[in-house]
C-alpha cells in the first residue's frame, strides 16, 4: 500500500507541517472536515488491522469530548455574553462553545494524523530513514533502537521481580510503596543491560561514525512527494471552502 | 554527539523508553484529576512529565542529556499511540529545552539539589508558555490561569526535581551507575 511504502521522513515532516498549520486555525469546521479527510486517506491508502484503528480512536474521542467540556466550563468572560447557545439544559455563550469546539476538533485532527503515521510506519525503517535522509547521528539512532528493544524485555523483568517478591512474602503494603519497590530494581536491571548492550555493539565494530554503509538503503523517490502535495492540497481546499462559506477563522490574537 | 560514549546514549534511550511508558500511564491519572478539579488537574502532576530530563542529566552530566532524553521519550510516546498526538513531540522538545536551559545556565558544572529543582521549574515555565498558546489557556479566566501556573511550578520542582534526584540517588546506591558521572561522584565522596 502507498502509505506503508512512503518514505518515513517525508511522511513525518508532512504531518508535522500540517500540525503546525492546523494549530493556527480557530474555527471548528475546518479541523472537523480535515479529520474526516485524514481518516479517509488512512483507510484508502494504508494497510493495517482496521479493528485496532477504531480501538485507538476511541480514547482520542473521549479526550476530545473531555476537552470540550472543560473549555466551556472554565471559560474566560466572553466578549458578547448576549449571544448564547442552549446546551441541553443550560445557556452557554456562543463564543465559548465555538472556541471549545475548534479546540476539540483540533485535538481529533492531530490524533488522526498521528494514527496515520503510527499505523503505517515501521519503527526501524523510520530510524534508518532519519539517519539516511535527515542526518541523525548513527550513534544516537542505533542507541535509540537498542533502547526501544528493551520495552518487551522490561515486561518480562517486571513479572520476574514480582514473582521474586511474592516468593519472599511481599506485596501487602500500600500502592505507593509497591511502586518504589519495583522502580529501583527495574531501572537498575535496565541500566545494567544497556551498558552490556553498548559494550557488545562496540566489540562488534560499531563506531557510530557517519561514514558507514547500510544493509537497507532508504531513499526518497518521486512518488513520495505525492503525499505532501496531496495532503497540502486537501488542506488548502478546505480553507478555500471555509472561506467561501464564511466560517473561516485564522489566528487573530485569540490567545 | 562526539564526546558521548555509546553506553551513555543507550542508557539515556533506555531511561527515555521506560519513562515514556510511565508518562503514558500518568495521562489517564491527569484526566481523572481534571475531571475533579478542571484543567488544573494536569498541573498538579505535571512535574512527572519532566522527570526523565532531570534523571538523565543528573546521571550522565553532558550537554544535551536533558533535551535529548525528553525528546526521545516524547517520540516513543507518539509511536506507542497517545491521546495528544504528534503535538506531544513538540511539547516534549520544549519541556526538554526548559530543563536543559537550567543546566546550561549553571555551565553544566553544578548538579546539586538546587540546580535540579531549578531545572524542574524551568521545564514548567517553558511548557506553560507553550501550553498557553497551544491549548488556548487564554480562553480560561485569568486568576485561574495564574493558579495553574503556580501549581505547575511547584509540581515541576517537587515531582521532577526532588523526586528525580531521589530516584537517581537510590539507583546510584545499587552500584549500577559506577560507570557514569553520578556513580563516579558518589565513589569519590565515599573515598574522601
Amino acid at each position: 500500500m502507498y502509505l506503508n511504502n512512503l518514505n518515513p521522513s517525508v511522511k513525518a515532516l508532512t504531518i508535522l507541517g500540517l500540525v503546525v498549520a492546523l494549530a493556527l486555525l480557530f474555527d471548528p469546521v475546518t479541523p472537523a472536515l480535515f479529520t474526516l479527510c485524514t481518516i479517509a486517506v488512512t483507510f484508502l491508502f494504508g494497510d493495517f488491522r482496521r479493528k485496532y484503528y477504531l480501538f485507538y480512536l476511541i480514547p482520542f474521542t473521549i479526550f476530545a469530548i473531555g476537552m470540550l467540556w472543560t473549555t466551556i466550563a472554565f471559560a474566560d468572560a466572553p466578549k458578547n455574553p448576549a449571544e448564547t447557545i442552549g446546551l441541553i439544559w443550560w445557556e452557554v455563550p456562543r463564543e465559548d462553545v465555538l472556541v471549545a469546539l475548534s479546540l476539540s476538533f483540533r485535538v481529533l485532527a492531530f490524533a488522526t494524523m498521528s494514527l496515520l503515521f503510527i499505523f503505517t510506519t515501521n519503527m526501524v525503517e523510520f530510524l534508518l530513514s532519519l539517519m539516511q535522509q535527515l542526518r541523525l547521528p548513527p550513534k544516537l539512532a542505533y542507541g535509540i533502537m537498542a533502547g526501544y528493544r528493551f520495552l518487551p524485555m522490561l515486561t518480562t523483568e517486571f513479572r520476574q521481580i514480582r514473582a521474586a517478591h511474592r516468593v519472599r512474602g511481599m506485596g501487602r503494603e500500600s500502592r505507593w510503596k509497591r511502586y518504589r519497590r519495583f522502580a529501583v530494581p527495574l531501572l537498575a536491571g535496565a541500566i545494567r543491560k544497556a551498558e552490556r548492550t553498548a559494550v557488545a555493539m562496540e566489540s562488534k565494530g560499531f563506531t557510530g561514525t557517519r561514514e558507514r554503509t547500510f544493509y537497507r538503503n532508504i531513499r526518497v523517490r518521486k512518488k513520495d512527494w505525492l503525499f505532501p502535495a496531496g495532503m497540502g492540497a486537501i488542506f488548502l481546499l478546505l480553507i478555500l471552502l471555509s472561506l467561501r462559506f464564511d466560517y473561516f477563522s485564522w489566528y487573530q490574537g485569540q490567545l | 554527539m562526539k564526546n558521548w560514549k555509546l553506553k551513555e546514549i543507550v542508557v539515556m534511550s533506555v531511561l527515555s523508553v521506560v519513562f515514556a511508558v510511565v508518562y503514558l500511564a500518568f495521562l489517564p491519572v491527569g484526566k481523572v484529576l481534571t475531571g475533579f478539579f478542571g484543567p488544573i488537574g494536569y498541573d498538579l502532576i505535571f512535574g512527572i512529565w519532566f522527570i526523565v530530563s532531570i534523571i538523565a542529566a543528573y546521571i550522565i552530566r553532558k550537554p544535551g542529556a536533558a533535551f535529548l532524553s525528553e525528546t526521545i521519550a516524547a517520540t516513543v510516546e507518539v509511536l506507542l499511540g497517545n491521546a495528544a498526538g504528534p503535538m506531544l513531540l513538540i511539547s516534549g522538545m520544549i519541556q526538554g529545552l526548559g530543563a536543559e536551559s537550567a543546566f546550561a545556565m549553571t555551565g553544566y558544572r553544578r548538579y546539586n539539589l538546587g540546580t535540579l529543582m531549578f531545572s524542574g521549574m524551568m521545564a514548567a515555565v517553558f511548557s506553560f508558555v507553550w501550553g498557553y498558546f497551544q491549548s488556548g489557556y487564554a480562553a480560561l479566566a485569568g486568576g485561574y490561569v495564574l493558579l495553574m501556573f503556580v501549581t505547575r511550578l511547584v509540581s515541576g520542582v517537587i515531582l521532577a526535581g526532588v523526586a528525580g534526584k531521589a530516584l537517581s540517588d537510590a539507583l546510584a546506591k545499587t552500584g549500577v551507575l559506577s560507570g557514569f558521572a553520578l556513580g563516579k561522584e558518589k565513589r569519590k565522596k565515599h573515598a574522601a
